[in-house]
């Protein structure tokens, strides 16, 4: 089992290594999408969830959290009551469940009012997604400006606490992780379905199987090729990142690698499937549109979930890249471990479980 | 080798049915240990569906069949069965050395050995000199040889080659019968499929295949003389003729 498994590997690495253009392909066109997207990208968020703790005791019947509140006005904000104390609110953005806090003391209106002291708003943040730490600040001084016309008394002051990266982290550095994913997600998927065509078309599988391979021997084979090449990759991407764009990363390097070749390997299963349906390269060629769109538009690479619209939502939590990015953006951005990314990397290896095997029953129907 | 005396691959009343198309229909067949076997046939006779039957790679829907004393699908003799299919099976993006390298892991074979007969095997279909060339680099001729060599590795017990000599001239097409009548001669049983008819006559043994009927099996020579022909390819129309009348 495992000698032909290795020799089915090595069979494809070496016709890897007999074509260059391909391999030119499988190191530049992941490296060119870093940088473009590192270059060129930026977007807008909606719904993202802020929890309010607000002790505000009022002053003289008027409470001022509340008039501030109100002029949060658009959907960035998807602010929501929290009555269970700013120890707890803050314990939500730290598992990643919230983005922010606003949190108001019980003299905030006293201290605006009367100028004895400066009125603060604690603002709690996940700075993991400068994204949302601008539009969240952004909000809240659009809201000050709303207020308080110019000349007026001094404003509250912005009391701003990172649970997660800082302000000085950069759109790049939120992103990287997704775009890390998806360049990987590319490759590999496109890869693989190529690999099988070029099988079926040549009577190679039939040749094959005429030998004691079994299919799924045949599938770890190309997985393992694959992986290889998916590691590679994500050598290069993550190397670009890093050393064109300074790229942060606060986790373990290698807890990202893994988590970028668990995803690869399950990208080759669902690309071999994939070219159960593909007669030649060119047909598989357009299976990439049907991968790329709704990976890229509904995972959360760009935008936290919270940015797509609630009634796509469902779908974000089908397209497994949501969890690859998720888990890299946790582990480059928050530093989290294992525990903390473990549901992501269980749902990846649930997705490398299922796709192979239906890779390798698809296989055995193609020779 | 097959059990002690008995037939190297067997079938008994086989159909196969593509859609409305009966590819085989009811085909009983024996094919005796240590002979060359030519199985005879026009294009679309049913010559290479009863091939991959025999391989397991396609099942009958009805009737059974036995390899090296095995029922298909016959997994536990695959290693010691070599095959060369229609299509130029190798891949073209891999050198010569590398293809045997790998089919010759497929089989179970160590690194020596298959570094022992590669040699061996290249030089008897006579492109040793290439071994290290793409496949996409060599002749048409060349890839068939390359495909031959594949089959030929690990030294199997019965070979099943479905038309090997197609595009290969005829000065090599002689060493590679002569080379099948040495693996007879060794006990090995060699089934080889073609529309050159003439070139069964030097088979022990030939059966006729038509629209998925088995004609006559036989000695080439028998088969002549039941015809009443001068050489197989009047043979096969006599017999078809007789078939359909």
């Amino acid at each position: 089992m495992v000698s032909r498994v290795l020799a089915v590997a090595r069979k494809t690495l070496s016709q890897f290594r007999h074509d260059r253009r391909t391999l030119g392909f499988v190191v530049l066109m992941p490296l060119l999408m870093v940088v473009v997207f590192g270059y060129t990208f930026g977007g807008e968020v909606h719904n993202v969830r802020t929890l309010v703790v607000n002790d505000d005791a009022g002053f003289m019947g008027l409470r001022a959290s509340d008039r501030i509140l109100e002029n949060l006005t658009g959907d960035t904000l998807a602010l929501e009551t929290w009555t269970r104390g700013e120890v707890a609110a803050r314990a939500e953005v730290a598992a990643g469940r919230a983005w922010a806090v606003l949190g108001f003391a019980a003299n905030f209106t006293e201290n605006l009012a009367t100028g004895n002291a400066t009125a603060v708003v604690d603002v709690v943040l996940d700075g993991s997604s400068p994204t949302i730490v601008s539009a969240v600040l952004g909000k809240l001084r659009a809201a000050a400006e709303r207020m308080f016309a110019a000349g007026s008394a001094a404003p509250f002051a912005l009391e701003r606490e990172f649970v997660y990266g800082s302000e000085d982290t950069r759109f790049i550095d939120s992103f990287a992780p997704g775009v890390v994913a998806l360049a990987v997600l590319m490759v590999t998927t496109i890869f693989s379905v190529i690999m099988v065509v070029r099988e079926k078309a040549g009577g190679m599988l039939e040749r094959l199987f005429a030998t004691p391979l079994r299919p799924v021997e045949l599938v770890l084979g190309l997985a393992l090729a694959l992986a290889v090449v998916a590691f590679l990759q994500s050598v290069v991407v993550l190397g670009a990142a890093l050393l064109l764009f300074q790229v942060k990363v606060a986790g373990n390097l290698g807890l990202a690698f893994a988590i970028l070749l668990l995803f690869g390997i399950g990208n080759q299963g669902l690309g071999i499937m994939l070219s159960a349906a593909a007669k030649n390269e060119l047909q598989a060629i357009q299976f990439v549109p049907l991968i790329l769109f709704p990976s890229l538009l509904l995972t959360g690479v760009f935008f936290p979930l919270e940015a797509i619209p609630s009634g796509l939502r469902p779908l974000s939590y089908v397209v497994p890249l949501t969890y690859a990015s998720d888990a890299l953006h946790s582990v480059m951005l928050r530093g989290w471990g294992i525990v903390e990314v473990g549901l992501d990397v269980l749902i990846l290896i649930v997705y490398d479980t299922l796709t192979l095997l239906g890779a390798a029953v698809f296989v055995r129907r193609q020779a | 080798m097959a059990r002690e005396g008995g037939p190297a691959v067997t079938c008994d009343a086989l159909v196969k049915r593509f859609g409305d198309v009966e590819a085989l229909a009811g085909v009983s067949l024996e094919i005796p240990s240590g002979v060359t076997f030519g199985l005879l046939g026009p294009n679309g006779a049913g010559k290479t569906t009863l091939l991959r039957i025999w391989l397991g790679l396609t099942a009958p829907n009805s009737g059974t069949a036995k390899v090296l004393g095995f029922d298909i699908p016959p997994r536990a003799v695959l290693p010691r069965i070599g095959y060369m299919p229609q299509d130029l099976a190798v891949y073209q993006d891999l050198t010569v050395g590398e293809n045997l390298a790998l089919f010759g892991r497929l089989v179970g074979m160590d690194e020596d050995a298959i570094e022992r007969r590669t040699e061996e095997v290249l030089k008897l279909v006579d492109i040793a000199a290439r071994r290290d060339s793409l496949v996409s680099t060599l002749s048409g001729g060349m890839r068939r040889r390359t495909s031959l060599a594949t089959a030929l590795l690990h030294d199997p017990d019965l070979l099943l080659l479905d038309e090997p000599t197609v595009g290969v001239d005829p000065e090599l097409r002689a060493a590679f019968w002569s080379y099948f009548r040495e693996l007879t001669k060794r006990g090995k049983t060699v089934l080889i499929t073609t529309h050159y008819m003439e070139e069964a006559s030097q088979c022990d043994l030939a059966a006729l295949l038509h629209r998925g009927t088995l004609l006559v099996r036989d000695t080439p020579a028998a088969i002549k003389e039941r015809a009443g022909a001068q050489n197989l390819d009047e043979a096969f129309l006599a017999f078809v003729r007789e078939a359909s009348a």
